[in-house]
């Protein structure tokens, strides 16, 4: 997924943060790590305090948004058939049955799925959940209309190809077949990746009943909260739900607070003063550069959280433009860039890690690798090479020609574009910036039709796989010629290394160990077609008041709010 | 702001301490001239803006001969000589964690005399570039947005009737027009078609200085077009033009021979206060990020890169701020000696 | 009287009509600008872009658009947000609206108050050194940039000096409503109401010294002295009383521009999330229901004060008559 606080101007700043367990983070980190998947860890009760600066952006409703900040609520609301285990570290990436008993064995090569649903659970309405909700959730994502994934993601369902058709008459009735307790999933081709998709909000399972319009706020869920307020200028209030039992302490363990608020409008420098008075237990946003130097210090330090993202920032080469067109010119940016000076722009050494490749660390498929650097062989960035940088620009014969480079508006990532224009001069090119507001940015270079050569973009993982990096961003069928939506900013597409991605993808249904090898491989062979500048890794930030306990950071939704106690 | 309000008027009359003899048989202009160079608070003013500008103007010599930076590219990993040790210009943040990085504070020497900005710039080297931008826009917008108003008020006021109202309306949308939605549209506009814009042989593009120039120019035709339209109606009433119109004279030359000189000296008197006014204007739009662009630099821009180091380091934001007052405040004062010296009326005060 | 009030309520309507149509092309204008791209999310399909498009009739031919726009704007009183659909508009204005106005009307208060003041205090001392410090001091006052001089007044209060006994008392930016907590909505706006009335007192006192001596000569000033009145009725009842016709011409103005959301550099500085807050985050978004409607209710209010001074004008001297 693109960065969840796009448009949220304040934020900017610099990711993240802290190795979990690494740099001097603080022991509470520590000891909330090992309370880990403890299900009725901590104290129970109290109101936990939340700011944010805005609402999420988009539509409230859980099948339509597409943004971390909404997710990470929806989360302790609403069950999938399957979960992200809630616990911080690797475990974190695992994936648990959550509504249903086990995880199945798919059949039919890897065409059919068959869950069983477990027994007695309820929505927040006293509904009973049943086989009837979980086929009529799968409709009403492509009823809809707008659900940003259903022709992507979940049009693998038998008839799905049909509802995106004709989204009003949507009926699944032969991709979903359901007999009693058996929910049975046949698919059109298999996917390796099937329970990643169920186990994220869009297939969070909602009451049959739910309108088949946009709802104003999320309705009736499973898990231990519901949602009570939605009101996007004030505030969203999430209380217990008074019909959940907790089945599995790994995929839906019961809620700490008894309240969960999130407050709306501060500035960021005022949602750091709210949580540094504990006026507020937690800010959603980072914290801005001018404030980092007070978080670090004694007196904050051990209510600073400092996790690793799996996410990659970058700068797109058009491959169809001049003169990024040329393989020789795509690597001499790759070799003259130096990452340090772009790691100081995120917020230096401790909120970011300088990457070549793809793939993140801690990520399935990553292999350190960097060609791009002085003494290359260990995988790891040391220094630029400016002298082989310009021999290659020389070489390639695109000398002098005009590049521009094009950001968003936020300060960070104008800044780092506007290293790139003094870089790309340094090198020959006549480099000018183009900053559009970050709405108007992503569409718009990602549409062929404008001829973007050099832009910024950024990925943060939507589930741990490697084709969720590799094949969105960098595969063949990501491009979508004149289109707004054409993830493959690159323009990137190679015969043989598309060959090998969807080698990687069929082996993954059967031994993904071996095609995870098989991605580390794919990932080498897309740096060295240089498609990119990858820039660093990010870290992200977590402040805490002084009253919060029970600190916990999974992979995949970060800070785990149900899980902290404020008693 | 508020429109100007004053209203010279076209008669010569006695300054304070002004003999009669002084004055006679000399033209308007003179006298005022006369009166300007007498008045010390302008002049002073006069100095001090001209000072700017010539500070402004030797901002290449400063960067290249005295701070040896180069004030557009960044200097992330570059270093620095202060008290003879070589230290980092964008060090890492400090504390337990190190979280963070904070550009180097002011020296007060030839390098980084009042430190760096977050891309590790010198941030002297850019205020004064950015003064050579802010008043290069400042200026032109003024003198354009004058001349448009001019001949737009001259029209009106001169034909009066349709054209009259036509134009009134036209300045009352534009007047209710809010600026920043227009600079932000056009701004968007431009970064986003390749070409920029062309007006038949002016072709303008996104970075161009022309752009905040025009949009700025644009949004205060109506503060100067209404003093002097009602100006011109007024002129257009006196007999000697009435005269020279039943001799048969040409409505061209009837607006600019007859009534203009009469309603030049309303445009001079504004045109301090016009550049003080469009000075700030063009301050607020760079500071809002759609003024002009990166990595060109303005007082504006600088100040908006200044925020985000404003309680570590205050003096990115504070520096343009202060050449900002001292800019506005010089053609202030400037503006007030400029009509006293062609309005003396509201200087005379018989005291009984 | 009532066919020139009848001509400015037009006048109004058409002018808020050409603004409206105006922001409407403009926008449309921005290559780029695809609404449907935006409600979309973050990775959909073409086929679910073309979906949003027909849903949200951004398909439609421009005036009709126009005209669904208006219809959800001002009748049925529904749009929402391109940015957060959750959002409704009109709600969202009505709320920020009260933030404007207690920023406004309290800075308001300060700049008369002020102006009065400091011009009196200038015309009373005129010929001493008191009338050109205060003179040049109302000059710094204009010459400064309100969002700097915010920016100023921050790292002062919140930062540097804000353990001391000077600012040790100053809340945290942002707002609270007056219903919620008098005494903390006074505080948090103490600050913005000084900072953005500093360039309207340096300003009203200049125009109100400026206008008292010029009255100063005329022949009733005069008639009175020489009657014997106090120099201070003279000047409070005679002098200060016609140049307020002035200043509160100027005065509704202003105050038109403030409330229709161009305080919005002080209220981005403070934070404070009034109308031109609004405005300033949905054109940062592109969001255009929220720029269209922001830039209507500012137009509103800045047609309607200009309106209201002219016939107050036209009310005091029937010769005139704006075009």
């Amino acid at each position: 997924m693109k960065r969840w606080f796009v448009g949220s101007a304040s934020v900017l700043i610099a990711l993240a943060f802290v190795a979990a367990g690494c740099g001097g983070s603080s022991k509470k980190s520590s000891s909330g790590t090992t309370t880990g998947s403890s299900s009725g860890g901590g104290a129970k009760g109290g109101t936990l305090v939340t700011v944010a600066n805005a609402a999420p952006s988009g539509s409230p409703d859980p099948q339509v948004n597409y943004t971390l900040q909404e997710w990470q609520l929806l989360i302790i609301t609403h069950d999938g058939l399957v979960g992200f285990k809630r616990t911080s570290g690797k475990e974190g990436t695992k994936i648990v049955p959550d509504l249903v008993t086990s995880i199945p064995k798919p059949t039919n090569g890897g065409k059919t799925w068959t869950f069983t649903l477990r027994k007695g659970i309820k929505f927040s309405n006293g509904q009973t959940l049943t086989g009837k909700d979980v086929k009529a959730t799968f409709e009403r994502l492509f009823k809809i209309g707008n659900s940003p994934n259903a022709g992507t993601w979940y049009n693998v369902i038998q008839g799905g190809d049909a509802c995106v058709k004709t989204p009003k008459t949507c009926d699944l009735s032969k991709g979903i077949v359901v007999n009693g307790d058996q929910v049975t999933f046949h698919l059109t081709t298999a996917d390796p990746e099937f329970l990643d998709k169920l186990a994220v909000p869009f297939a969070f399972i909602l009451p049959a009943s739910t309108q088949t319009t946009n709802v104003n706020i999320p309705p009736p869920g499973t898990g231990p909260y519901k949602w009570v307020q939605y009101a996007p200028s004030k505030q969203i209030k999430l209380v217990r739900n008074p019909f959940f039992k907790q089945w599995s302490a790994d995929a839906q363990p019961n809620g700490n607070p008894d309240v969960i608020t999130q407050k709306f409008g501060l500035s960021v420098e005022a949602e750091v003063t709210a949580v540094q008075n504990n006026q507020a237990d937690w800010m959603f946003d980072q914290p801005p550069a001018d404030r980092l130097g007070e978080l670090s210090s004694q007196k904050y330090a051990s209510r600073v959280h400092v996790n690793p993202l799996t996410a990659t920032y970058y700068f797109a080469l058009n491959n169809n433009v001049p003169p990024f067109n040329n393989l020789k010119a795509r690597q001499a940016v790759n070799f003259a860039t130096d990452r340090n000076a772009l790691v100081k722009i995120a917020g230096g050494p401790k909120l970011a890690v300088p990457t070549c490749q793809v793939l993140p660390p801690n990520f399935p498929g990553y292999e350190p690798y960097c060609p791009y650097t002085k003494n290359p062989g260990s995988g790891k960035w040391t220094a630029p090479d400016m002298q082989k940088a310009q021999q290659l620009v020389n070489a390639s014969g695109t000398k002098g020609m005009a590049v521009k480079v094009n950001t968003d508006t936020t300060d960070t990532d104008k800044a780092l574009g506007l290293y790139f224009v003094g870089l790309l001069r340094k090198l020959g090119y006549n480099a000018s910036l183009q900053a559009l507001s970050s709405d108007i940015q992503y569409p718009y270079i990602q549409n062929s039709k404008n001829k973007v050569q050099f832009a910024f973009s950024d990925w943060y993982q939507d589930y741990p796989a490697a084709s969720d990096f590799l094949v969105i961003l960098l595969g063949c069928d990501s491009i979508h010629p004149n289109s707004n939506s054409s993830p493959n900013i690159a323009q990137f597409c190679v015969k043989s290394i598309q060959k090998k991605m969807d080698q990687a993808g069929q082996l993954g249904i059967t031994n993904p160990t071996s095609a995870n090898k098989l991605w580390a491989q794919v990932d080498k062979e897309v740096t060295d077609q240089a498609p990119w500048v990858s820039m660093y890794n990010p870290k992200y930030i977590d402040f805490l008041s002084s009253r919060v306990s029970g600190y916990q950071f999974s992979p995949q939704w970060y800070f785990l709010l149900g899980q902290a106690s404020v008693k | 702001m508020a429109e100007f309000a004053f209203e010279p008027e076209p008669e010569v009359r006695l300054a304070p301490g002004e003999s009669v003899k002084e004055i006679a048989g000399r033209s308007p202009w003179r006298i005022a001239g006369r009166r300007l160079v007498r008045n010390k608070l302008a002049m002073g003013a006069l100095v001090l803006f001209l000072l700017i500008v010539v500070v402004s103007l030797l901002a290449p010599v400063y960067a290249h001969h005295v701070a040896h930076t180069d004030p557009f590219n960044s200097n992330l990993t570059g270093t620095t000589t202060v008290n003879g040790k070589q230290v980092e210009v964008i060090q890492q943040g400090g504390g337990v964690l190190g979280l963070g990085e904070i550009p180097i504070g002011p020296t007060w020497h030839s390098n980084y005399f009042v430190g760096a900005d977050n891309q590790g710039r010198d941030v002297m080297a850019r205020v004064l570039y950015g003064g050579r931008a802010s008043l290069q826009i400042g200026v032109a917008s003024a003198l354009i947005c004058s001349f448009i108003a001019a001949v737009l008020a001259l029209l009106a006021g001169f034909f009066r009737r349709g054209t009259d109202a036509v134009l009134s309306r036209a300045m009352d949308l534009i007047w209710a027009f809010p600026v920043y939605l227009l600079a932000i549209s056009l701004a968007t506009v431009l970064l986003t078609k390749s070409t920029g814009l062309q007006w038949g042989p002016i072709q303008v593009s996104a970075s161009s200085l022309w752009l905040p120039t025009m949009i700025i120019a644009v949004v205060y035709v109506p503060y100067v077009y209404r003093p002097v339209r009602g100006q011109v109606l007024s002129v257009r009433e006196k007999e000697y033009v009435e005269a020279a119109i039943s001799q048969g004279a040409s409505n061209f030359r009837l607006m600019f021979s007859e009534i203009m000189p009469n309603v030049l000296s309303t445009i001079i008197v504004l045109l301090p206060l016009m550049i003080a006014t469009t000075v700030l204007t063009e301050a607020a739009l760079s500071f809002l990020g759609i003024g002009v662009q990166p990595p060109q630099a303005s007082w504006g821009t600088v100040i908006d890169d200044g925020q985000s180091l404003l309680y570590t380091r205050p003096w990115v934001a504070i520096v343009p701020g202060i050449m900002i007052v001292l800019t506005v405040l010089s053609l202030n004062v400037l503006g007030d000696g400029v009509r006293d010296a062609l309005d003396p009326r509201a200087k005379v005060r018989v005291r009984e | 009287m009532f066919a020139f009030i009848v001509r400015r309520i037009i006048g109004l309507v058409v002018v808020l009509f050409a603004v409206s149509v105006m922001t409407f092309l403009i926008f449309f204008a921005i290559p780029g600008i695809h609404p449907e791209r935006q409600l979309a999310g973050r990775n959909p399909t073409p086929e679910t872009i073309a979906a949003v498009k027909h849903e949200f009739g951004l398909d439609r031919p421009l005036p009709v658009r126009y005209a669904l726009m208006m219809k959800r704007l001002f009748i049925s009183r529904d749009l929402v947000s391109y940015g957060n659909q959750a959002l409704k508009v009109v709600p969202a204005i009505w709320e920020a609206a009260p933030v404007t106005f207690s920023l406004v009307l309290g800075a308001a208060f300060l700049w008369v108050v002020g102006a009065i003041v400091i011009g009196l205090v200038m015309v009373t001392f005129k010929g001493t050194f008191v009338d050109p410090i205060l003179m040049i001091l109302a000059l710094i006052g204009i010459s400064m940039p309100v969002f700097w001089l915010g920016e100023v007044v921050n790292l002062l209060s919140q930062d540097r000096l804000h353990d001391t006994f000077l600012f040790s008392w100053v809340p945290p930016l942002g707002y609270v409503p007056l219903t919620q907590d008098p005494w903390q909505w006074f505080l948090h706006l103490v600050l913005p109401w000084i900072t953005l009335s500093v360039l309207y007192i340096g300003f009203y006192a200049r125009v109100l010294r400026a206008n008292m001596l010029e009255i100063e000569s005329e022949d009733y000033v005069r008639t009175a002295r020489a009657k014997g009145l106090s120099p201070r009725r003279v000047l409070v009842r005679h002098m200060l009383r016609t140049s307020m016709i002035t200043f509160v011409s100027l005065f509704g103005l202003d105050f038109g521009v403030l409330v229709g959301g161009g305080a919005l550099l002080t209220e981005v500085v403070f934070g404070l999330p009034g109308v031109g807050m609004l405005t300033y985050n949905s054109l940062r978004s592109l969001d255009l229901p929220v720029i269209m409607a922001t830039v209507l209710y500012g137009a509103f209010f800045i047609t309607i004060m200009s309106a209201v001074v002219d016939i107050i004008y036209a009310r005091l001297d029937p010769r005139i008559r704006p075009a």
